[in-house]
């Protein structure tokens, strides 16, 4: 330092000679470089062995040095952002802490832990914290199922106006009891790879579409959520309306519940995700609504994953074992117990020991 | 003194139109440096220093979409075909069909979960296309939010794309009301992510992430080494400030070719008349002169940054000399 001041002042008149006065310039960035460098290189070739082959592909010492290497590297650049001004420099430190913080502070559960940790806490949580949207998104669909079976008991003719046609698959008001009864509640099992059909073909129902369809709306500002979620329950109403007619009610329910409880919990559950969406846009409080998205948006996404894997479980039920329990009261009980199952794990899953 | 008073005169007159051609040196330098035209972002990191990273260009992710998708449709056909086999004697095409969606459901998601949190938040495509996923705030990457925009993913594209290749499924003349959905909902998503500055898809705005591209960088060796040939004044090193020293640097920095040499000629030229160096560099000393002036200049402007009196560009009046 002192000896570049030397050399600056030495000169006179601003002209020298080439061949005179040859000297080495000290610089303090040039300094502070020589003496990290060595580290700087070491992390970028643990970055680059992570980047490429994982963090198992380092030994348990080198695990260790990362952390330390990458605060060096930090630490380095904002004293380089304050006495350096070589470009190519700052450019590369900047870039290694990028590399090296994404290393540190990247996923660091195994898919497996992560997955484990998601289901057994982070799931269970984001309900619990939703409940006053899922009242919400069950009360539209009581009012849907409601108006449906209402209208429909009045006149069949709504059952049309309700039920897609692919959904109604040829039932209607020109059904008879027993045809409800042989051809649908009572059906044989049509054995495994048929039942895996229809396991398969019930997550891309219609059902599914609209279920997924009333979350992702709820970026919409959560009314066509709404929309959805009583139609869902008009479809619902006005099918029950049809067997009550016939007399069938009790074995209809049996018939609906088995997979039903699951399905319409899966179906709140996407709808409850859609509403807290809505709710984060439009209420954004003292954020603005792209960070209060952020922040609250992971809770929703978890409540549409809740949805999704519930829907697989009622394909099972309803492609697997539907017709294979042909008892009504069994029906019921399975039914049952699943919505009981549901309701034990989301409101008493991962309460305790939070991590 | 009379050219300290020169040089202040020229900064005055400089001053008017300085903003204007600072703008302008600087649209030259980038494209000098080959920067991209990607946007920039600021994240902290938990330790508090803040990083700049580039936000990714559609069309990158477009393009490591496109990978990934290759790669999970041929490792769909890989496992449905023996399934097939084995099942096609006993089933319809209705039942092939939904085994193949489900399949497909199956791997694609959980290959864009694994990789996403087994690579750092890279999957195969992205990683070819050096594209991370990262947490917008500086934060750790968890695994719910993963799993989150991923999820989201197959709401806000697949399902309606998969709708589509169904065909509207209108019956009997009633209102078509996924078909009216699926329109809303394609034209919603789409727009997403050109709406918002970070080129955020529904799925990032959920889970509080983004996608940045992530140039690798070398660390090449300093230009100031070794001896020096020629000195200047401290009023000499006053004409220039960190932008123009760090243009000189870039310049010196690329390989020395034909082209490049003349363009050293005419830097050097213009560099001697703007300090008012009289005498005549000979061609064969023109790195070594500017090799000499970058380092001077260097270590003339990061004394002066060190002691508070920082200067951008040489259209900030230097700091009054002590």
């Amino acid at each position: 330092m002192t000896l570049t001041a030397d050399a600056v002042d030495r000169t006179a008149a601003g002209e020298a000679p080439p061949g005179t006065g040859r000297f080495a310039l000290v610089l303090k960035s040039n300094e502070f470089r020589k003496g990290r460098e060595e580290g700087w290189r070491e992390l970028e070739r643990l970055v680059q062995r992570v980047e490429r082959r994982g963090a198992g592909s380092l030994s348990l010492d080198e695990l260790q040095q990362l952390p330390i290497l990458y605060r060096a590297a930090l630490s380095s650049l904002s004293v380089a952002r304050t006495i350096a001004l070589d470009r190519n420099l700052l450019l590369y430190l900047e870039n290694l802490a990028l590399r090296a913080y994404l290393v540190v502070y990247g996923p660091r559960v195994s898919p497996g832990e992560g997955l484990r940790t998601f289901f057994v806490h982070d799931l269970p949580e984001a309900v619990r914290a939703a409940r006053w949207h899922i009242l919400i998104a069950t009360l539209a669909l009581l009012v849907g199922i409601a108006a449906g079976f209402i209208l429909t008991v009045q006149d069949e003719a709504w059952f049309y106006s309700f039920t897609p046609a692919d959904l109604a698959n040829g039932r209607g008001p020109s059904s008879t009891a027993a045809d409800l009864r042989n051809k649908e509640l009572f059906a044989p099992w049509p054995g495994a790879v048929e039942a895996f059909g229809v396991f398969a073909n019930v997550l891309f129902s219609h059902n599914t579409m609209v279920g997924l369809m009333s979350f992702g709306l709820g970026l919409a500002a959560g009314v066509p959520t709404l929309m959805l979620t009583v139609y869902q329950g008009l479809t619902l109403g006005s099918f029950v309306a049809l067997h009550y007619d016939r007399g069938l009610t009790i074995d209809c329910l049996g018939w609906l519940s088995i997979h039903g409880t699951t399905e319409l919990g899966a179906l709140i559950l996407l709808s409850a995700g859609g509403l807290v969406i809505a709710d984060k846009i439009l209420f954004p409080g003292r954020y603005s609504r792209i960070e209060n998205l952020a922040l609250h948006g992971r809770q929703a996404a978890q409540m549409g994953v809740g949805g999704v894997l519930m829907l697989f479980v009622a394909g099972i039920l309803e492609g697997g074992f539907r017709q294979l329990v042909q008892s009504t009261p069994l029906r019921l009980a399975i039914g049952l117990a699943m919505a009981t199952l549901w309701i034990v794990y989301f409101s008493r899953c991962g309460r305790r020991a939070p991590r | 003194m009379t050219m300290e008073r020169e040089t202040s005169a020229q900064i005055s007159q400089a001053e008017d139109s300085a903003a204007a051609a600072r703008l302008a040196a600087q649209e030259r330098a980038a494209r000098l440096f080959q920067e991209t035209r990607r946007q920039k972002r600021q994240i902290v990191t938990p330790e508090g220093v803040p990083v700049t990273v580039e936000v990714a260009d559609y069309g990158e992710r477009l393009a490591a979409f496109m990978i990934d998708f290759v790669i999970w449709t041929l490792l769909t056909l890989a496992i449905y075909i023996p399934v097939l086999s084995l099942i096609g004697r006993v089933g319809g095409s209705l039942i092939a069909i939904s085994i193949a969606l489900f399949l497909g459901f199956l791997i694609r998601n959980l290959y864009f979960i694994y990789f996403e949190l087994a690579w750092q938040g890279a999957t195969p495509g992205k990683r070819i296309m050096g594209l991370r996923v990262i947490e917008r705030n500086g934060g750790p990457l968890l695994a719910s939010a993963v799993i989150a925009r991923n999820l989201t993913r197959e709401v806000e594209m697949f399902l309606p794309l998969g709708i589509l290749l169904a065909g509207g499924r209108s019956a009997n003349g009633m209102i078509d009301w996924s078909t009216l959905f699926i329109a809303i909902w394609l034209l919603f998503f789409a727009a997403l992510p050109v709406t918002n500055r970070d080129r955020m898809r529904g799925g990032d705005l959920i889970a509080g992430t983004m996608v940045i591209s992530m140039p690798r960088r070398a660390l090449l060796s300093d230009l100031v080494e070794g001896a020096m040939q020629f000195t200047f004044t401290p009023q000499q090193l006053q004409a220039y400030g960190a932008f123009e020293l760090q243009v000189l640097e870039e310049l010196l920095r690329r390989p020395h070719q034909a082209d490049s040499m003349q363009v050293l000629d005419e830097v050097c030229d213009k560099i001697r008349r703007k300090i008012g160096w009289t005498a005549p560099v000979p061609r064969r000393d023109v790195v070594a002169f500017l090799h000499d002036f970058y380092a001077a200049e260097r270590a003339h402007l990061e004394r002066e940054q060190l002691y508070g009196k920082a200067r951008p560009d040489k259209y900030t009046q230097p700091a009054a000399n002590a």
